[in-house]
């Protein structure tokens, strides 16, 4: 048991630290922030993921009890990384963006986050 | 009746004229009337036991570890002040509910009134200094309250105003005078502080204490140059100035010379100053008082004139004088009370106490001039009136003392003034009742009904009975009531009319023909007197004032002008100082303990920590960035202490944090987005050697106190110890909070609930300005979203929701036991909220809240308080937590601690404080249309699914 389990740790561990890694060097690398934004969400996702499930298979196999917290702190990153990803974009979008420079979003709508009544009322006038 | 009942009737009975009085004026008046009378009963049923010479005490410790004891005593000289302040008290409460009008509130008059006397029968019957103090305060402050009764009249307010900063000055000055008397004799009671008299004459400290002392009566008992107060304290209704200048408030200062006369008085100190000041306001007084043409405010200086002459007459420090004194306080009492209750019936029926105004009232009013009459004439000491046999004895003590080896100097004052006062008394009876009737009085004058005269005519009638039988009436009550003042064997004495010829009796004499002879010149005396310059008290006292109000301002300005780095600066320089003394005078032992080595992980948080504070130094005009940087400072504090195996203090700090940052964040909203530079490089440069120095000297401080033991083992190991079998829980710092330190803690969540209801306030006022309408039209800095509350966000908040509030009970109860409690819950659950507030916006989310933020505060206080009286029902301290072990099949046995209660309270107190903070601030960003109907920005439930619009859309596009 614990000889499979040894380097299956150490492969989830390093995944993560790999993933960790990328995703630290694409932040500090990558150019404009939406390419940039990339980066940090790997390292959320499958590098803590894989801290998670070494730290699981680690409980399992050499503690010998079931520790099944870590998967709350996949949901909780699930739920919140997506989000302050979303955020972070929009608020780009808001301050960096115009609603020229943006792809079109539709035939007569323009992105909800330039979609603000002051504009509307300029669009009629 | 107990001591403690008399006491507390008329504090009991002010709620009653006040509430009663929607059933009518007769029915207040009679509820304040007969609180005073069952107090009346009480005290004279121990009337025959004092003066049979015995002394009722009534005890109970009240803080004994302060001195403050609540301890009561009855002697003939209490028996006496409390006996007149009662009695005098019913005939002003009768006299009153006449003379009061219908536009006046008469049940708050009551109140009022009821509450002085209460304090004022507090004051005679204290054995305690400390407690007599609490209720000399509480004297001039319900003085205050009854002189500007009248609130409409400026007059009324600046007397007031006046008679509050003069008297209640006074009595901070006597507060200090106690305490010395108090150390000297090493207790606070009175009856122990009289039995040393010799130590405290002995004293060094004898003669501040003796000023300070003095500078309490004087002020109170208006005696020169404190005086002032009491003629500008007439702007009170009557009824008001004929209790506090004839019976109480003035008294209070004579009764305490009185009360403080067996170990104060007999030096020469004692003498010289009160001798001289009883002395020279009796004249002063008394000369004012001919040349006043309002009625009061010849009745006010009069009142000054004999309070200085019982106060030279105490101030003589002999037996005889004494008796002379309490004699004369029963006399003055009774015809002052007395005129000044005519003064008003005047006032009320001609509407106007303008003496030069007035004139043959006696054939309008030949009640009130009876009454009149007969008092004025006491007052000015014509034989077989009362007055005249006090006034005889003062005279015969005047012959009989020195005053700075002269025999002749206070004789001849004292004849002097006895002399004015004769003139201004005869003044009163002629130029208001004597003379020809007129026919332009203001109002058409006639006797009043029986419910004004009938006090004053009581009173006039105990005027001539004192005077004729006074040995038989009063005699056993001055016996008793010197006894008290001299606290020895009195030398034989007997109040009688006649002494037989000797010099008292022809200076008395010289002093009414004089006396008629000043009112006869009055005319030509009167034009030189205004003639005369005199200094303005009101004029010198209001310059005073002003000036005083103007350093206070100038000080205040230069210490505290607005500027938070300057209230900083004080505060670092002032502790920097106290520390380099510290430093400098003490020794410090050698370091004790190794440095020990610094592992990685702090050593990286250390880096973060000082990143931070560093970078902040540079960037904080950007208020965002500040706060970024004030928010990697917090999470690097949380993760410290959970490094440092504090859990508690870690799940606290993060929870503490997330809620700081959010409310920050919404207060930026309102603010501008970077901080100007208003300080010039050189103050920068110093501030910044100051901060310099401060850190240096806390890091300095820290290592020294790490390196080192501490000096006292310190209270944790009694925690670690008494945690389980004391506090029935293993998490120690929950039981520190809630059951160690629960009174701390029940502080706290008040302060924490009262800073919520400041915040709520100060916004609620803010909004009320014209603030409200520059935010309604406030243009953000930056342009706003068009999708305030996106999809995605409130869907996971309310994912979120009750997963948080299931963290949040399940920390609240496994708080006792490990890492939570009610505190960290109730932050987790706030957060929970706020998320909602800022997911779906605060009119969407304001409108599904049901309870006031303000009830949620109140009730968890409730609780927590009636939680720590619980525990007064098991005949334990306020607070003492109790818990036990319960099994209920088929669950395991679990315990259940009272502490849990206490622990809702604080939840609840958090909870609410936390969110009437965020809605009171998010209230200021309110804007009409801001409330949509739907939480997220596209209704949820729209029946028109997008997939149906699309292709109808996209085949738009393509044509």
């Amino acid at each position: 048991m614990t000889a499979i389990a040894e380097p299956l740790i150490a492969f989830f561990l390093i995944v993560s630290g790999i993933f960790g890694f990328v995703g630290s060097f694409g932040l500090l690398k990558l150019g404009d922030p939406m390419s940039r934004m990339h980066a940090p969400t790997k390292a959320t996702t499958l590098g803590v993921g894989g801290v998670l499930l070494a730290s699981i298979l680690h409980s399992v196999a050499i503690e010998k009890h079931l520790s099944l917290h870590e998967l709350l702190i996949t949901l909780f990153l699930f739920l919140t990384a997506p989000i302050t990803a979303h955020f972070i974009a929009k608020w780009h979008i808001h301050r960096h963006e115009t609603p020229q420079s943006l792809p079109r979003a539709g035939d007569d709508v323009i992105w909800a986050t330039h979609d603000t009544p002051e504009q509307e009322d300029g669009d009629a006038a | 009746m107990s001591l403690f009942l008399i006491v507390a009737l008329p504090f009991l009975g002010v709620v009653f004229p006040a509430l009663l009085v929607r059933a009518g004026r007769d029915a207040s008046a009679s509820a304040a009337g007969t609180a005073t009378l069952l107090a009346l009963i009480g005290l004279l049923l121990h009337a025959p036991a004092v003066l049979r010479g015995e002394v009722i005490t009534a005890r109970i410790d009240w803080l004994p570890n302060l001195g403050l004891n609540a301890n009561f005593f009855l002697d003939g000289l209490g028996l006496l002040f409390a006996g007149l302040i009662l009695g005098i008290g019913l005939l002003i409460i009768l006299y009153a509910r006449y003379y009061l009008s219908r536009e006046d509130p008469m049940g708050q008059f009551y109140a009022y009134l009821l509450l002085f006397q209460g304090a004022m029968v507090g004051i005679v019957l204290s054995d305690n200094i400390l407690l007599l103090l609490v209720f000399w305060e509480l004297t001039s402050l319900s003085s205050f309250l009854l002189i500007g009764y009248w609130k409409h009249l400026p007059e009324g307010r600046q007397g007031a105003r006046m008679a509050l900063a003069v008297t209640g000055s006074g009595g901070l000055a006597m507060i200090g005078g106690m305490l010395i008397l108090g150390s000297i004799a090493g207790s606070y009671d009175l009856t122990e502080i009289l039995r040393n008299k010799e130590a405290i004459q002995a004293s060094p400290l004898y003669l501040p204490a003796l000023i300070l002392i003095l500078l309490g009566c004087f002020t109170k008992s208006a005696q020169f140059p404190f005086h002032f107060w009491l003629p500008h304290a007439m702007a009170a209704p009557t009824p008001v100035s004929a209790y506090l200048h004839s019976a109480t408030m003035v008294k209070a200062g004579l009764f305490m010379m009185a009360r403080v006369w067996p170990v104060l008085a007999g030096t020469p100190e004692w003498f010289y100053i009160v001798a001289t000041t009883g002395l020279a306001t009796m004249l002063i007084g008394a000369v004012i008082a001919l040349f006043k043409d309002d009625l009061k405010a010849l009745l006010a200086f009069s009142t000054v004139s004999n309070l200085g002459l019982i106060t030279m007459l105490l101030g003589f420090g002999t037996k005889m004088a004494a008796i002379a004194a309490v004699f004369h306080i029963i006399n003055h009492a009774v015809y002052k009370a007395a005129l000044f209750m005519t003064a008003g019936i005047v006032d009320h029926e001609a509407h106007t106490r303008d003496i030069k105004r007035l004139g043959g009232l006696r054939h309008l009013m030949p009640l009130t001039f009876t009454i009149a009459t007969i008092a004025a004439l006491s007052m000015a000491g014509l034989p077989t009136l009362n007055g005249f046999l006090s006034k005889e004895m003062m005279l015969a003590e005047a012959l009989d003392t020195t005053w700075n080896g002269s025999r002749l100097v206070l004789p001849a004052i004292a004849g002097l003034a006895a002399a004015f006062t004769a003139a201004y008394s005869f003044r009163y009876i002629a130029h208001v009742f004597l003379g020809p009737k007129r026919h332009d009085y203001p109002a058409s004058p006639h006797d009043p009904g029986p419910g004004l005269w009938l006090a004053p005519m009581f009173l006039a009638v105990l005027v001539v009975a004192i005077g004729l039988f006074s040995q038989a009436l009063v005699g056993p009550l001055v016996k008793a009531a010197s006894y008290a003042v001299t606290g020895g064997d009195l030398p034989e004495f007997k109040l009688k009319i006649w002494h037989g010829f000797n010099t008292a009796l022809f200076l008395s004499f010289g002093a009414l023909l004089t006396g008629l002879a000043l009112l006869r010149l009055h005319g030509g005396l009167e034009r030189g007197w205004n003639a005369m310059p005199r200094p303005e008290a009101k004029t010198i006292f209001d310059a005073l004032l002003r000036w005083i109000a103007e350093l206070s301002r100038t000080v205040t300005d230069r210490l505290h002008d607005g500027a938070i780095s300057r209230y900083a600066m004080i505060f670092v320089v002032f502790t920097l100082l106290l520390a380099g003394y510290g430093y400098f005078s003490g020794t410090i032992g050698l370091p004790t303990r190794d440095v020990q080595d610094a592992p990685i992980l702090p050593i990286i948080a250390w880096f973060c920590l000082i990143a931070a504070t560093a970078l902040l130094t540079f960037l904080h005009r950007n208020r965002q960035l500040a706060l970024v940087l004030i928010g990697v400072v917090g999470l690097t504090v949380s993760m410290s202490f959970n490094y440092l195996s504090a859990p508690d203090l870690a799940m606290t700090q993060i929870s503490v944090e997330v809620v700081t940052i959010i409310l920050l964040l919404l207060c930026l909203n309102f603010l501008p987005k970077g901080t100007p530079v208003d300080s010039s490089l050189g103050i920068r440069v110093r501030d910044g050697v100051i901060a310099g120095a401060a850190g240096l000297g806390t890091a300095g401080l820290v290592y020294a106190l790490m390196v080192r033991d501490f000096a006292f083992p310190t209270i944790s190991e009694y925690h670690l110890a008494n945690s389980k079998t004391g506090g029935g829980g293993t998490n120690v710092v929950n039981v520190i909070l809630v059951d160690f330190r629960g009174f701390d803690t029940f502080g706290e969540i008040i302060v924490l609930g009262i800073a919520a209801l400041v915040i709520f306030s100060l916004t609620e006022a803010l909004l009320s300005t014209r603030v409200r309408a520059y935010l309604l039209n406030r243009k953000p800095d930056w342009p706003q979203s068009g999708d305030a509350h996106p999809l995605m966000m409130v869907v996971a908040t309310r994912v979120m929701m009750p997963i948080a509030l299931m963290v949040a009970t399940y920390i609240f109860l496994r708080g006792h036991n490990l890492p939570g409690g009610g505190f960290i819950a109730g932050l987790i659950a706030s957060i929970a909220y706020v998320m909602q507030y800022m997911a779906s916006g605060f009119g969407w989310a304001a409108e599904r809240q049901h309870f006031y933020y303000h009830g949620i505060i109140g009730s968890g206080v409730l609780i927590a308080a009636i939680t720590g009286i619980g525990a007064w029902f098991n005949g334990v301290p306020f607070l003492t937590s109790d818990f036990g072990y319960f099994q209920i099949p088929p669950l395991e046995e679990f315990e259940l601690a009272t502490a849990m209660f206490f622990d809702l309270g604080v939840f609840l107190a958090v909870v609410g404080a936390v969110l009437l903070a965020l809605e009171s601030l998010s209230r200021l960003a309110w804007q009409p249309g801001m409330v949509t109907e739907h939480a997220m920005d596209i209704n949820p439930a729209r029946d028109d699914p997008p997939e149906a619009e699309d292709p109808a859309q996209t085949a738009v596009k393509e044509d």
